[in-house]
């Protein structure tokens, strides 16, 4: 078996005698073990809590040719900083996950006919694990990236107190299905009004984005988020929080919009709205195919992983089990 | 001509092929023969089109302006924020909801409807002014 000489296998000493060999100093990221089945893997990165320039070089270079040109076509400091802790959330967390055999820099991507980033396995040399699926989401304070095995997984993250430019009725009539216009409608308070609206937007981009059509070939019209009691009675009222599930109507003759999809939805570091989908497993008994398993990781690659499942920074709102 | 707007803007067929690039959680399918005839066939906009090809108008300067500004409102950017033809929505930051407030934006400030898939083509904010152009113009016509 070819063994590949890892520039991040090198201890320090190494690393500055053959340097020819090393581009930096970065160590060994800790390997994590493949999600199961029915479960969703999450990490994040707070751009913020970067402040080390040196750091962010050292993350660039772990980027393709191609992404880096693309970063340096990108105007403003902060924009650029982004892009390259994007590539590098992408590429380190994926790392991760074959036991890290396979350095971050070699990972290779394509995209699906819809624009949607996949993996590209590649033919000898290196081992890649059984088709992990990725979907990445930021906004400008948070970066995340969800990992699955198997099973297509899209992710959405928005700022909790963002508050639309445009009239939010306005949005939803032009944007959302009839009776998701009328739910929001049935909230006269603005404020509940307004996170109802972002909890809809960040479970129908999840979707569309787990179908890999994304919002072009999924028009948000065309298939509806609802919020179900988990008595099974449907309420217009806001549901209490975990007592309602997240379920999708899609037109039973449209053969792209499925609707054999689970969905989360969290709230992440007391700052942002996450959500979460992947496709149900058909196998699982009929309740248990409504929840997922949820691990959160916050990252700052190379210098600190931190578990966040089972803390205050992530409150399940629904569709963990 | 109605039978221009009526289909160039709504294209629902399967099309042909095409370079794919992501714009901002949105799905972008740019059509690489679609740009090269824009460029190089400018007698292609007095022909009648079939429902393949998109009427195109570069758009006029004053329609730039007004795309800019709205641009920048929508996005809530300082007024110092340079916002020009050649800015990619990608690199102001937009993301897909940001998207599509400045499509409603525009929408409403124009008087047209984009359709979801028309929004592929834009990349940059001379995109979305020329397809505004060509919608006002099919609008008009």
């Amino acid at each position: 078996m070819r063994r590949w000489l890892r520039w991040d296998m090198l201890p320090l000493p190494f690393n500055l005698v053959s340097r020819h060999l090393v581009v930096s100093s970065l160590p060994s990221l800790p390997p994590a073990p493949l999600p199961s089945r029915r479960e969703a893997h999450l990490w994040y990165i707070v751009p913020n809590e970067l402040e080390d320039a040196s750091l962010l070089q050292d993350y660039r270079e772990l980027l393709s040719p191609c992404e880096k040109e693309n970063v340096l076509s990108i105007k403003g400091e902060a924009l650029k900083k982004c892009a390259i802790l994007s590539r590098v959330l992408v590429r380190t967390t994926l790392s991760r996950y074959t036991d890290c055999k396979v350095n971050p820099r070699l990972f290779k991507f394509r995209k699906n006919r819809f624009g949607k980033p996949e993996v590209e396995h590649q033919n000898g040399g290196l081992w890649v694990p059984p088709s992990l699926q990725f979907n990445i989401s930021h906004t400008s304070s948070m970066i995340a990236c969800g990992v699955t095995v198997d099973v297509p997984i899209g992710i959405d993250i928005e700022e909790k107190r963002r508050k639309p430019v445009n009239n939010l009725l306005s949005l939803a009539h032009r944007y959302f299905s009839p009776y998701e216009v009328q739910y929001l409608a049935s909230f006269m308070d603005p404020e509940s009004r307004q996170s109802e609206f972002l909890r809809l937007w960040t479970l129908k981009e999840a979707y569309v984005k787990a179908l890999g059509r994304g919002f072009s070939g999924a028009p948000f019209r065309d298939f509806t988020i609802r919020f179900k009691k988990s008595t099974d009675s449907v309420v217009p009222e806001r549901p209490k929080s975990e007592e309602f599930r997240i379920m999708i109507d899609t037109a039973s003759d449209s053969e792209n919009l499925t609707a054999n999809w689970q969905f989360a939805l969290v709230e992440l570091s007391g700052s942002h709205l996450a959500a979460i989908c992947m496709e149900k497993d058909e196998n699982m008994p009929g309740t248990e195919q409504e929840f997922l398993k949820l691990k959160v990781w916050k990252t700052l690659p190379f210098v600190e992983d931190k578990c966040m499942s089972e803390t205050d920074a992530v409150i399940n709102i629904s569709g963990l089990s | 001509m109605a039978s221009v707007a009526g289909t160039a803007f709504s294209v629902s067929a399967r099309p042909p092929p095409r370079s794919l690039q992501v714009f901002n959680g949105l799905s972008v399918v740019k059509s690489v023969s679609f740009a090269n005839q824009r460029k190089s066939i400018p007698s292609l906009r007095s022909h009648p089109a079939t429902s393949r090809f998109r009427v195109s108008c570069a758009a006029k300067p004053e329609t730039l302006e007004k795309v800019c500004k709205i641009v920048k409102k929508q996005l809530a950017l300082p007024e110092s924020a340079t916002v020009a033809g050649h800015s990619k929505f990608a690199d102001l930051g937009a993301d897909s909801l940001d998207t599509v407030e400045v499509v409603m934006g525009l929408e409403e400030a124009f008087g047209i409807t984009v359709e979801e898939d028309s929004a592929q083509s834009i990349v940059t904010v001379q995109d979305a002014a020329d397809l505004i152009e060509d919608l006002v113009c099919a609008k008009s016509s």
